[in-house]
């Protein structure tokens, strides 16, 4: 638990330098490992640059050089991934499948966290247990009992029965989150609270909630991208197609019997631009989400 | 804790229950119609013969577990999750480590350097898998073509279409996927490595490679087996990216126990077959998961007391 007070690293250098002069060896140095991390970056990035350069290609250069670096330019996948492809309808299926299941995910497990963390009643360690065995089981264990099961309850192709496993494989993570926030609160803030006479419920909502925000906000972030990006949930309990979200929308493009790579590209880019967005604005939120993720269990 | 509790009036006590009570119900709820029915109807499945059709299968006890461990296509799927597990785990470790080390004391840069490694990590599966197939592309790939112009042609290959290199490929795709996250987890890990150690041992003339393996690495150590503990246990139930790339083939060439699960439940329709063999994912990688997490405690606590 102490583990999740580790701070996430600031994008700014970690370590101070410049307290020792900078001799000609330190420069060397610092000049072959600028060059290391460019060949690097550049080789990391080289799969969203061959995306991006693929998508805006004029058809007949994506038939001749798909793979060539922006040796054209044109809106023409784009604009039939949008109509053609639906990805328009694809973009606004991912959004109903991830919104709701991760304000879900941010809503049970901040009440939930909060009980776990700070009020204490029979059976809790019990609960707490039981909700955590989800971070240890993998989602293969029981996903096909379940669409059995979502099928009886008439849930299967459905995007609200979609939505509540979506927030049923995040939550246990959110709940252990959000537990390891309001753990860390001191208790002599509760207890000033109550002095002043504020109930529970005010004691939660007034007092403990406002201090977990950062919380609440990485782990909305990192839901967000884990629900967006998710494949096996869509493509198992979606089957009949016409809730497709991005994901598998772009699979069964590449399962199709002829690829159109040109328009793929840009159904691609399409999928990717929400996740680049969120990643660059949120990039505190999302660094600090996904260090904790690893630290579940 | 139990002595803040005890100081409480009992009427505050009740009143914390009743809300904690009303705090966890929906999650419960939720948590037990959508994981604990399932979880434990899996049990249930393994042990019938469920083709998702019949409506009172047959019981048939242990008979699904004998086909699974009879069946040579379960073992050679097991094998292909070890080579998983084996090379997925130790590559990204390694570039994770060079990754932080080189951006350790970089200022200028550091930021984008960390954005454009880690990103692959955030890419949804599917975006990866067709990047990556192009690249692999057997006539138009990056990767061929470079070898081509380098007078390498010779290895040119379909790379994801030849059996012998097709589960290596889909390996190489996601171990560029996981490094940057590895990189992430050691540069926080890193913030808290004494540097008074490394200056010391920087003036006693030691080489980079002795201040990594002396200085730093028994600092980051509880870290090391944190990121093995999450790779590793991943490696067990991998499913998407080979199942996007490869689909498990050639014939079955780059099957792992998770996409052969799947195909035998949603292709077959050998549901409670399919069910056995994500049982046996489970089996696999929740014991791997608790032992690593014990070393990792007392290592901590250790590392705490030092």
């Amino acid at each position: 638990m102490t583990a999740m007070t580790s701070r996430a690293p600031s994008m700014t250098s970690a370590r101070p330098s410049g307290y020792r002069k900078t001799s000609r060896r330190e420069r060397g140095n610092r000049i072959s490992r600028h060059t290391a991390l460019i060949i690097l970056s550049l080789l990391w990035l080289a799969p969203m640059i061959l995306i991006i350069s693929t998508a805006f290609k004029t058809r007949e250069d994506v038939q001749v050089n798909p793979f060539g670096l922006f040796t054209s330019f044109s809106f023409q996948n784009l604009v039939n991934a949008w109509t053609e492809g639906h990805f328009n309808d694809y973009l606004l299926n991912s959004v109903l499948l991830s919104i709701p299941s991760t304000a879900l995910v941010l809503i049970l497990s901040t009440f939930a966290g909060y009980a776990f963390a700070r009020l204490p009643f029979f059976g809790r360690s019990v609960a707490f247990y039981f909700v955590i065995l989800g971070l240890l089981v993998p989602f293969f264990a029981y996903m096909i009992p379940l669409y059995f099961q979502m099928r009886g309850m008439g849930l299967l192709d459905t995007l609200p029965g979609v939505d509540l496993v979506l927030a049923t494989t995040s939550v246990p993570f959110g709940t252990f989150f959000m537990r390891a926030f309001f753990s860390d609160l001191p208790g002599e803030l509760e207890q000033s609270a109550r002095i002043d006479g504020c109930s529970e419920w005010q004691i939660f909502w007034r007092v403990m909630l406002p201090l977990v925000r950062p919380g609440i906000s990485a782990l909305g972030v990192f839901t967000f991208l884990q629900t967006w990006n998710n494949f096996l949930v869509p493509i198992l309990f979606l089957p009949g197609g016409s809730f497709r979200p991005l994901t598998t929308g772009l699979f069964q493009f590449i399962s199709g019997r002829q690829i159109d790579i040109g328009p793929l590209a840009a159904a691609t880019l399409i999928t990717l631009i929400p996740v680049v967005a969120v990643f660059l604005i949120m990039q505190r939120q999302v660094a600090e989400g996904f260090i904790s993720g690893a630290i579940k269990g | 804790m139990a002595a803040v509790r005890s100081t409480l009036p009992k009427v505050t006590r009740r009143a914390q229950a009743r809300l904690g009570i009303i705090f966890t119900i929906p999650l419960l709820v939720l948590v037990i119609v959508f994981f604990g029915f399932p979880l434990l109807s899996s049990l249930y499945y393994s042990v019938i013969a469920y083709d998702g059709v019949t409506a009172n299968p047959a019981f048939v006890g242990l008979a699904n577990y004998v086909q699974m461990f009879t069946d040579s296509e379960v073992w050679h799927a097991l094998g292909n999750n070890l080579i998983w597990i084996v090379i997925g785990t130790i590559a990204p470790l390694f570039l994770g480590l060079v990754f932080a080390l080189l951006l350790w004391s970089v200022k200028r840069g550091s930021r984008f350097y960390r954005l454009a490694l880690f990103f692959p990590y955030v890419m949804p599966g599917v975006a990866i898998g067709i990047a990556w197939s192009w690249i692999y592309d057997p006539l138009y790939g990056w990767l061929n073509t470079i070898l081509r112009d380098i007078g390498l042609g010779f290895l040119a290959t379909g790379w994801l279409g030849n059996p012998s290199t097709a589960l290596y490929a889909v390996l190489v795709t996601a171990i560029w996927g996981a490094s940057g996250f590895v990189m992430l987890i050691f540069l926080s890990a890193l913030q808290n490595v004494d540097m008074e150690l490394m200056d010391a041992a920087r003036l006693d003339r030691t080489s980079v490679a002795q201040r990594v393996w002396h200085v730093v690495l028994p600092q980051i150590t509880p870290v090391f087996i944190m990121v093995t503990t999450v790779t590793l246990v991943g490696g067990f139930s991998v499913f998407d990216i080979v199942f996007i790339m490869t689909s498990g083939g050639p014939d079955n060439a780059s099957d792992v126990l998770g996409t052969y699960a799947f195909t035998n439940a949603f292709q077959l329709n050998n549901i409670s077959y399919g069910t056995t063999i994500a049982l046996l994912i489970t089996a696999l990688s929740i014991p791997c998961a608790v032992i690593l997490n014990r070393i990792q405690r007392r290592l901590s606590i250790e590392g705490q007391g030092a």
